[in-house]
């Protein structure tokens, strides 16, 4: 067990405690060699006063907001639908597993052709349809291509979340829906009072797990923007990245990296918490033992 | 929700879910003269492997990423097997106080971004002089392999009943000899799946690769990352490029979904 530990240690560890000395340190590379002179928190107040650091910030804020909800509600509706008889067949969840599998890199590359302006097909169905007049270039204005990134995201991160809520809806006890539709309980109701609280969850995971993932969003933007225009699809993950290591100001780079550190490391806070072992068990000891449908029966 | 509500409901999905592959696949398979064309000339006489054959061979060094992705994803999942099979097995066994809470706790700590360790290990890895190698790029994936890998196979070693290790013990086995010789023959599926995932993950991997590596290994996301801003006018052979990346790991995920599906009723119920 030790090895492994080490290796973790070693490569996660150790690098995070690193990127918060270099945050307070300017880095240069001079003579074949790497200059590390520690500069207070200089680095910290360049971000707060970077308009950049700001757009880059309310990017990922945005993005991560709006592809959470979307993909949740997404995911939920394509769970509801594969939990019912005619959408239990088989060969559902392996057409989910196909978007899932796909690298991340392939995915940007096949909505960079179906975005494409002058022969993409989203231009061409929008025409078809009448929903444009003229081909729009998708990935022509800042705002836009922000939410197109949202859309390719989306569409490959559904499918997960998609099976963990069919998983846990089909944990939930059949009794149950029965014992409220002897209550007289109407669809909706039955939705409120035994769905929803069945899958809280994952519910909860999977809104954790897709804020996280927002978050980390680098691949799309990389292919199909670069971060254009205009610096309107810069998320803070892309900035650090681009800061890094195509201005090579490392120290710079190190300290955005550390903001997005510290939002997934509440993120990650919030997983854990909702997942505590001990938590489970003390819930699952709360629960009431006996079917309250079967005692009156 | 009506019987035929759910039956449109199914048929959307499935038209908004393989919708944009199978129009990847249809562009793979054309010449780019005939998807330029306006209204683009989808006949059917004009299939063609063209794209894959000029992909593979002239243009993109397909085949040379095809071997590095393989060598670095091979390396990453038998590395997290050897590892993380010996720890999941002493988090399984050996009442490690907190095992659980550990176990989470790494399995949290993975999920932060890969910029925050990719500077530092960047910075390591030069002045080691072991940039652009294959073993760099293995470990560093390690740090997201390893801690699925784990939780994945002690699950699994959880559930082996402990008698079998009693028997050995008996017989004057050794903990290590128990593990190699009883345990791991009978945990293959869960080897495999968890070997699978990490595959995957390698295979699929863009990040780290493009900044550990400078010009002895190219990935193949990498290829594709760059034949789409090189090439870009090449629209069919920039999606034939794409289907190949694809196809191994989507092979693989068919292969196995029995598994991959099982962690998603897993993940589910415990996390």
């Amino acid at each position: 067990m030790a090895p492994a530990l080490l290796v973790l240690l070693g490569v996660l560890a150790y690098p995070i405690a690193d990127a918060l000395i270099l945050s307070f340190s300017d880095v240069r590379f001079a003579a074949g060699g790497i200059q590390r002179d520690l500069i207070g928190t200089a680095n910290y107040e360049r971000l707060l006063a970077d308009p950049t650091f700001a757009l880059a910030l309310r990017n990922s804020l945005y993005f991560t907001l709006v592809e959470v909800v979307a993909v949740t509600l997404l995911g939920l509706a394509v769970a509801l639908l594969l939990n019912t008889p005619s959408g239990r067949k088989a060969i559902f969840p392996v057409i989910l597993l196909i978007p899932w599998a796909l690298a991340p890199v392939a995915n940007a590359v096949l909505w960079k052709w179906i975005y494409n302006a002058n022969h993409g097909i989203l231009n061409a169905i929008g025409l078809q349809l009448g929903l444009i007049d003229q081909k729009v270039v998708w990935l022509g204005d800042p705002w836009m291509a922000l939410n197109m990134i949202l859309i390719a995201d989306a569409w490959k991160a559904i499918p997960f979340i998609s099976l963990l809520l069919l998983a846990g809806l089909q944990n939930i006890p059949s009794h149950l829906y029965r014992a409220a539709r002897v209550d007289g309980a109407s669809a909706w109701g039955r939705f409120r009072h035994v769905t929803l609280p069945g899958l809280r969850v994952p519910l909860l995971v999977a809104i954790v797990l897709q804020s996280i993932w927002a978050l980390k969003v680098f691949d799309l933007i990389y292919v199909l923007t670069k971060g254009g225009p205009r610096d309107g699809s810069v998320v803070l993950n892309f900035l650090a990245w681009r800061v890094t290591f195509n201005f090579l100001d490392v120290g710079y780079g190190a300290a955005i990296a550390n903001v997005l550190f510290v939002l997934m490391f509440v993120l990650a806070i919030g997983y854990v918490r909702v997942l505590d072992p001990e938590r489970q068990r003390r819930r699952r000891a709360a629960l009431p033992a006996a079917d309250p449908a079967e005692v009156t029966a | 929700m009506g019987r035929w509500t759910t039956r449109f409901g199914l048929a959307v999905f499935v038209v908004l879910a393989l919708g944009p592959i199978a129009w990847g696949v249809v562009t793979s398979l054309m010449p780019t003269k005939a998807l330029t064309r306006s209204p683009p000339d989808l006949a059917l006489s004009n299939l063609t492997l063209s794209n894959y054959v000029e992909v593979l061979t002239t243009r993109g060094n397909l085949v040379d990423a095809l071997i590095d992705s393989a060598i670095v994803a091979t390396l990453t999942a038998s590395m997290s097997l050897a590892l993380g099979s010996a720890a999941a097995y002493a988090l399984a066994r050996l009442r490690v106080p907190g095992a659980n809470r550990i176990l989470l706790a790494v399995l949290a700590i993975q999920m932060f971004p890969g910029i925050v360790i990719a500077i530092p290990l960047f910075l390591v890895y030069s002045q080691l002089r072991i940039v652009d190698t294959y073993p760099a790029l293995a470990i560093t994936y390690l740090s997201f392999t390893l801690p699925v890998v784990i939780w994945i196979l002690k699950g699994f070693f959880e559930a082996i009943p402990p008698q079998l290790e009693r028997a050995a013990a008996v017989d004057g086995a050794s903990a290590f000899q128990t593990f190699r010789m009883v345990i791991l023959p009978i945990s293959l599926p869960a080897l495999f799946a968890a070997g699978i995932f990490a595959f995957i993950e390698a295979w699929n991997e863009f990040f780290f690769a493009i900044i550990l590596t400078r010009v002895q290994i190219k990935t193949v996301p990498m290829a594709i990352a760059e034949f789409s801003g090189q090439y870009q006018t090449l629209y069919g052979q920039m999606l034939a490029a794409a289907v190949l990346a694809s196809i191994p790991v989507v092979v693989l995920a068919i292969v196995f979904r029995r598994f991959i599906l099982q962690g998603f009723v897993e993940g589910a119920v415990k996390g």
